[in-house]
């Protein structure tokens, strides 16, 4: 509160670096901490065949499957859009970086792509092996005002500080629980 | 025209830039710096490219291209009604985005980085294409000079953008009558100032046949787009033909190759001229600019049907590698033409541009000086070897 709006003029990658600082710091505050670290949440709903809505906070989005799967292929799917979850969260953390450094992007894209390890068995055609992705590639592409050693090193601290990603790396458990109505 | 010697030798028009010019590309792009505090950087670039190009025993100059984004994006400065666009602000207009992902992925190249003029109101002229470029160059050389435009098939198939494009001109066909329009004002004013030879880049045609099936493409935005081969050849062949028709006394070329944007072989297309060369032929042009220093290109012996019915500018240097062809070597090379082809109707030339794309050097400009002294020694080999010159009337088309 109080915080005066910092002029368009001081804005770096389309964020004011001081404001960015402050917040960054702000989160060593147990109170800011406690805010910022969830709980997350999203409300999945089923529409029609394989087509959800995803519900958070007050966004919305459509998830479908392709037309080869008799689906209506309305939206992305959803382990289409895991891969984009990590590729947007590493975009996040790229900008973090780079305009905490003064770091002016001009263009930036990743591109992500993972093969399924055994698709079969979410398809009930064997019990065994792991159908969720072998492994996801993710490759930066940037154009920045700087050189290539600091922006291989700014997407080093995106990787590493990535929630959605670390939470593929690292495996975190997803408890399934249930309800019937 | 000039009397000529035998097997002149030319550029296919682009060198590289040194790093000054794309500073300054850059700062012009993103509206830093004025038109013409950006012709001025431009200036001393195509000096020094134009003294390479004189010192290595070039006969036919260009100004390198030096004031070009591209071979073709430049015209977004030359012309009203176009908008250098990214393929990435181009993504919420495509109608087939997976197909342009699979291109992206297939070059290994960002969306940001593929630029194209598109065509976003009616086109209206300034002062010419490249006027400038031909004042500048004349000015600075007494050599024979060249000058690379866009081909109408090109320009047209390239900038229209449909969701964008459809809100000036109905259909590519209508855009395609002002781009002849405009073109063809741009040849009459060019050789007014004396321009020796026009050449129309028209890569995208091997797009057509070679890159049909695959996800290869020619960089442009606009052209992943599946269409039938034969038609769009006729297309071209008509749209060429509307762009000269009636007018003579300049030597006219057209450019073909399988990209250049790229130092990896195998991610460039590769086929011989052959599906193509019935069309090329209907073209009423002087000169078939072509690459052959690679196998991409195919065998030589597909234009034995066609002997001596065009002109042909040889390639007989691959622009992307470092090595440097010998000039032995090149005129074994012209040796197995002119054993078919008439040696007057052979001239020498590097496969493509030294620097299509003006961040995308394929080379340096010491290895392309180099590169051309090559074939200017083996243009010297082989003009004692056949001992002749040559005298020319004006062309007629």
């Amino acid at each position: 509160m109080g915080q005066e709006a910092q002029p368009a003029r001081d804005k770096l990658n389309g964020l004011h670096p001081r404001k960015i600082e402050e917040i960054m710091i702000s989160m060593n505050q147990p109170e800011v901490l406690k805010e910022v670290s969830g709980p997350w949440k999203s409300r999945i709903v089923w529409q029609d065949g394989f087509r959800v809505k995803a519900y958070m906070r007050n966004h919305a989005v459509e998830m479908d499957e392709p037309g080869a799967l008799d689906a209506s292929d309305k939206a992305a799917s959803a382990h289409e859009q895991l891969l984009s979850a990590v590729g947007s969260c590493l975009a996040v953390g790229f900008v973090l970086n780079a305009t905490r450094r003064g770091i002016r992007i001009h263009d930036m894209e990743i591109a992500l792509e993972a093969h399924f390890d055994n698709i079969l068995k979410w398809a009930g055609q064997c019990d065994t092996g792991n159908p969720g992705y072998r492994g996801i590639t993710a490759k930066l592409f940037v154009k920045a005002d700087a050189d290539e050693v600091t922006l291989r090193e700014l997407w080093r601290l995106a990787y590493e500080g990535s929630p959605v990603t670390q939470s593929v790396v690292r495996g975190t458990p997803v408890t399934a629980e249930f309800g019937a109505l | 025209m000039t009397q000529q010697q035998l097997f002149p030798v030319t550029v296919v028009g682009s060198w590289p830039r040194p790093p000054y010019l794309i500073q300054a590309l850059r700062r012009r792009q993103g509206r830093e710096i004025t038109f013409e505090e950006f012709q001025k950087v431009a200036d001393q670039a195509v000096l020094e490219a134009l003294r390479l190009q004189e010192d290595a025993g070039v006969d036919i100059v260009t100004d390198g291209e030096q004031r070009r984004d591209n071979f073709y994006s430049f015209v977004v400065e030359k012309l009203g009604g176009m908008q250098l666009m990214k393929v990435s602000q181009l993504m919420d207009y495509m109608k087939d985005r997976a197909r342009y992902e699979e291109v992206l992925r297939a070059l290994d190249v960002p969306a940001f980085a593929i630029k194209s003029p598109i065509v976003v109101a009616r086109l209206t002229e300034k002062n010419g294409l490249a006027l400038d470029e031909m004042d500048f160059l004349k000015k600075n050389t007494k050599r024979q000079t060249k000058i690379p435009l866009p081909g109408p098939y090109m320009l047209t198939r390239a900038a229209y953008f449909e969701g964008l494009s459809d809100k000036a001109y109905a259909t590519p066909e209508e855009l395609a009558a002002d781009v002849i329009k405009i073109l063809r004002k741009e040849i009459l004013a060019l050789k007014a100032r004396g321009v020796d030879f026009i050449q129309f880049d028209e890569p995208t045609l091997s797009q057509i046949i070679y890159g049909a099936e695959s996800t290869e493409t020619f960089m442009c935005a606009a052209l992943p787009n599946r269409r039938d081969p034969m038609e769009e050849l006729s297309l071209a062949v008509k749209w060429m033909n509307e762009t000269v028709a009636g007018i003579d006394g300049v030597r006219f070329g057209v450019h073909v190759c399988r990209g250049n944007w790229s130092r990896r072989e195998e991610v460039l297309l590769k086929g011989n001229y052959g599906p193509m060369l019935p069309h090329l032929m209907e073209m009423n042009i002087d000169q078939l600019v072509l690459e052959f220093a690679t196998p991409r290109a195919g065998e030589l012996e597909v234009f034995k049907e066609y002997r001596n019915e065009k002109e042909i500018g040889f390639g007989v240097v691959n622009p992307r590698t470092d090595a440097i062809e010998t000039a032995e070597e090149i005129v074994t090379r012209v040796r197995k033409l002119a054993a078919f082809y008439d040696p007057e109707k052979i001239f020498l030339n590097p496969d493509c541009g030294f620097g299509t794309f003006a961040e995308r050097n394929v080379n340096t400009a010491e290895v392309a000086a180099q590169k051309m002294k090559s074939i200017a020694k083996a243009a010297a080999q082989l003009r004692s070897d056949f001992k002749g010159t040559r005298t020319e009337s004006a062309h007629s088309h």
